[in-house]
């Protein structure tokens, strides 16, 4: 199965050096969060889409695509709960609560697309490093490169027990919500049991391959700042800054917006 | 004189919890560029005491360590392991969970930035090691998506990269297809002419092994016999007392009565048996082919029939390109090819895991798209490969149960059906064991038997004797033999030739997500070469049979048809 989420493209976001990338995805979740108003998030989750373009990455959205639809609709329905307003529609809705979860769910979608462009163009190895040049000690750099490693892993032998599992009789779509859960009991453990063995065996590799073993360590994947890398570095402290600056200044709230 | 590079002096250890020794006053000396191979049966201890080798053990695993062991003058005990990996590098069995970076280059680069070794010699170490190993086109490539075979060699790779003075393998080629086993050996022999490395390879099979220099046999942890290879290899009654397949030709020659000498070869063993003058019977060939043919008739109804079946997986690689086949009540298939040759995607279909793209599949009669998993269930029993991907439960007899319970079948009922599927796998009185306590070879049973219990007409099993040792192979395939005696159909899936020339009737031989060779067992292995093709390799002894003329599928076999007395 196909489980890998980069995709070895050679697009301008691609070669970008990967402590720009962080920081474009950092700064993407900052601004994002400025607005209420969905009018004015719909620029900034513009922009996040041309990248997904221009990076040829948008194809992996496609796998989470009922996971988002999920969250979209039920977003759109649950965020009202949180606000309120004076033009009443009918049950918990007002035309203000309704405008606020519309920019909530905007928000939710472009976060996700933005760490789905990010994750699809850099490599592992890359963002360790380009962390690690940020100022993270190695150490917690591998240890956050491995749990996403582990992610795809786990993922393929949830689906091998899952067909097991169903060969055997166990029909995890049917019955009630309780007895659902009691019948992922047959997934979960071995599920736990390859995820320990797995790990356990990579520790061995790790230890075997010299993890650890000089206060030194030479980083073989060599990354150098670009001119396109400030150039984009340039183009979003722009951002930054003017979007900084119309939050300061007020803009983007929705008038008449109670949050409770 | 030369000092031993690795020196084992009165090894003892027990894991944490276990009641006995895991291995037990092992002494041992490797010279430098030796190639040794640890024999053993499962649980004898082969893969612990290759962890002892780069201080895995006693430092990752908890137990009570005895004894001394020095690689290179370094004492493992007072090493930390990333220390040893310097002079003693590691291969695993497990092909996945060894590799973690997302591409070949970094791969191999890995070990090698964890000794601060300058960027520019591990780009030519880099460079160096993929090209010993065959893989130099493919640097930038993610080893998720290399071959099995492939995946093993880069592994050796970036253990090589390291110019480590020991190489350790622990059964690097268990997983892998015949070919590709080759392959990954075909490495290891160059190594071994490299005097500057020392190879440990952990093996059951004894045809891979031809090549070592000294074999080591274990059983349950306690040394049985260190000599020359050649030695043990010809000590053929040993070496099945305590759980290794003999060499075919080798054990052929031993129970016609051979001496010291007997060969180890296919062209020593064409030469000895022109030598002795001796005949392969035409009588007795055409007897074995008589009977093949009766067999057939006793066949029922087709039960599975596919028609140009196809299969696309959703990223739109094709996995079956137009299948067609028909398998009858009461018949014993092999499914055999290369990893990837599409052979489990093909099963998957038999029981409604997959539904075809193109093409139909029936499965007693009706497509299995108008029957579902479910209901195919009832019909069809599926044996996954790693017993651990369905095992759960606490008890053995829940475990059994699970089926039966799921659908709401009595109590009483169940209690029988239990009884009797662990029955017929040798685990009568398990039935309140913890299933994770048992062995690999005691969790397959209760696989097995978790699947008979629901009593299905097709049995399915994917790889029924992978990580299995000799005996447990056999008496795994007897089962399933007895199985097949009793009235189910039998589909098996497997990389073991033996197993194939021994137990199945029919087979399919599987390349590229098509059918390339088909028939009874005897057909397909008179193919040598269309065999090869398909990246497969028949056992020893029915090339054997082949060269002479007549394609004979066990020794016995061999041994029914040969005539002694040449006839004037």
């Amino acid at each position: 199965m196909d489980s890998e989420i980069y995709l070895d493209r050679d697009t301008f976001f691609h070669r970008l050096d990967p402590r720009t990338k962080i920081i474009i995805l950092l700064v993407t979740f900052v601004i994002v969060l400025y607005y209420q108003n969905p009018l004015w998030i719909l620029p900034i989750s513009a922009l996040v889409v041309v990248q997904g373009i221009l990076a040829d990455s948008l194809i992996n959205l496609r796998r989470i695509r009922y996971i988002m639809l999920v969250l979209a609709v039920s977003g759109l329905i649950i965020w009202n709960l949180f606000a309120g307003g004076q033009t009443r529609l009918f049950w918990i809705f007002t035309v203000e609560s309704l405008a606020y979860s519309l920019g909530r769910v905007l928000i939710m979608l472009t976060l996700i697309t933005a760490g789905m462009i990010f994750m699809s163009t850099t490599r592992n190895e890359e963002f360790v490093i380009g962390m690690i040049r940020l100022g993270l000690p190695y150490r917690v750099g591998f240890a956050i490169s491995t749990a996403l490693r582990l992610v795809p892993t786990i993922v393929g032998s949830v689906f091998i027990i899952a067909q097991a599992q169903r060969s055997r009789g166990l029909d995890l779509d049917s019955g009630n919500l309780l007895e659902r859960i009691r019948k992922y009991l047959p997934l979960l453990v071995p599920v736990f049991v390859s995820t320990i063995r797995n790990t356990n065996i990579f520790g061995m590799a790790l230890e075997a391959k010299g993890f650890g073993a000089r206060e030194q360590r030479t980083f073989y994947l060599d990354i150098k700042m670009q001119r396109a890398d400030y150039w984009m570095l340039g183009l979003m402290l722009v951002m930054f800054v003017i979007t900084t600056y119309l939050k300061i200044r007020g803009f983007g709230d929705i008038p008449g917006l109670i949050r409770f | 004189m030369e000092q031993p590079i690795i020196s084992i002096k009165g090894l003892t250890y027990r894991y944490r919890g276990q009641k006995r020794n895991a291995i037990e006053h092992v002494s041992l000396d490797v010279m430098p560029g030796e190639f040794v191979a640890i024999m053993g049966a499962s649980e004898a201890g082969k893969s612990t005491l290759a962890a002892c080798i780069n201080g895995l053990v006693p430092h990752f695993f908890r137990g009570k360590f005895s004894g001394e062991v020095r690689v290179c003058g370094k004492d493992t005990r007072t090493s930390r392991v990333a220390e040893m990996a310097e002079v003693a590098g590691m291969v695993f069995q497990d092909f996945e969970a060894q590799l973690f970076s997302t591409n070949v280059e970094l791969e191999v680069a890995f070990g090698l930035e964890n000794f601060n070794v300058p960027r520019d010699e591990i780009a030519r170490r880099v460079d160096e090691a993929l090209r010993f190993v065959g893989l130099e086109n493919l640097k930038r490539r993610s080893p998720a998506t290399l071959s099995g075979g492939q995946k093993q060699k880069l592994a050796i790779a970036s253990v090589l990269a390291m110019y480590p003075k020991v190489l350790v393998m622990d059964e690097p080629t268990t997983d892998l297809d015949p070919i590709s086993k080759a392959g990954v050996f075909e490495i290891a022999n160059h190594l071994r002419q490299r005097d500057d490395l020392t190879l440990l390879v952990v093996e059951h099979e004894t045809e891979e092994v031809l090549e070592a220099q000294k074999i080591l046999l274990l059983d349950e942890g306690k040394p049985i016999r260190y000599a020359p290879a050649h030695e043990v290899l010809r000590d053929v009654d040993l070496l099945e007392q305590h759980g290794v397949m003999p060499l075919g030709v080798t054990k052929y020659f031993h129970r016609m009565g051979g001496n010291s000498d007997t060969p180890l070869t296919i062209n020593d063993g064409i030469q000895r048996f022109r030598e002795e003058q001796w005949q392969l019977s035409d009588s007795v060939y055409q007897s074995l082919q008589q009977q093949d043919r009766t067999r057939e008739l006793r066949y029922g109804a087709p039960l599975i029939r596919c028609e140009n079946l196809q299969f696309a997986y959703p990223n739109g690689t094709q996995a079956l390109k137009g299948i067609d086949l028909e398998i009858r009540r009461g018949e014993m298939v092999a499914i055999v090819g290369q990893n990837g040759s599409g052979k489990t995607t093909l099963v998957k279909h038999f029981n409604g895991l997959l539904m075809p793209t193109g093409g139909q599949i029936w499965v007693d009669g009706r497509t299995t798209r108008e029957q579902g998993v479910f209901e195919l269930g009832h019909k069809v029993g599926y044996v996954f490969q790693n017993p651990d991907h369905q095992i759960f439960s606490n008890t053995v007899y829940d475990e059994v149960a699970f089926t039966l319970r799921l659908r709401k079948v009595d109590e009483k009922t169940i209690r029988q059906a239990v009884t009797e599927a662990l029955e017929a796998v040798g685990l009568a009185g398990y039935e309140n064991a913890d299933p994770f306590s048992l062995t690999k070879s005691g969790r397959q049973r209760v696989a097995v038997a978790s699947v008979l219990a629901a009593k299905p007409e097709i049995l399915i099993l994917d790889e029924p004797t992978t990580g299995l040792d000799y005996n447990e192979q056999r008496s795994m395939m007897n089962l399933v033999r007895r199985l097949n005696e009793n009235g189910s159909t039998i589909i098996f899936v497997t990389h073991h030739m033996w197993v194939v020339a021994e137990y199945a009737h029919r087979v399919y031989v599987m390349k590229d997500g098509q059918i390339y060779l088909q028939g009874t067992a005897r057909e397909v292995f008179s193919h040598d070469q269309e065999l090869v093709d398909a990246y497969l390799r028949p056992p020893m002894h029915v090339t054997f049979a082949n060269r002479l003329g007549k394609t004979l599928l066990t020794v016995d076999e061999l041994i029914a048809c040969t005539e002694t007395t040449s006839r004037e």
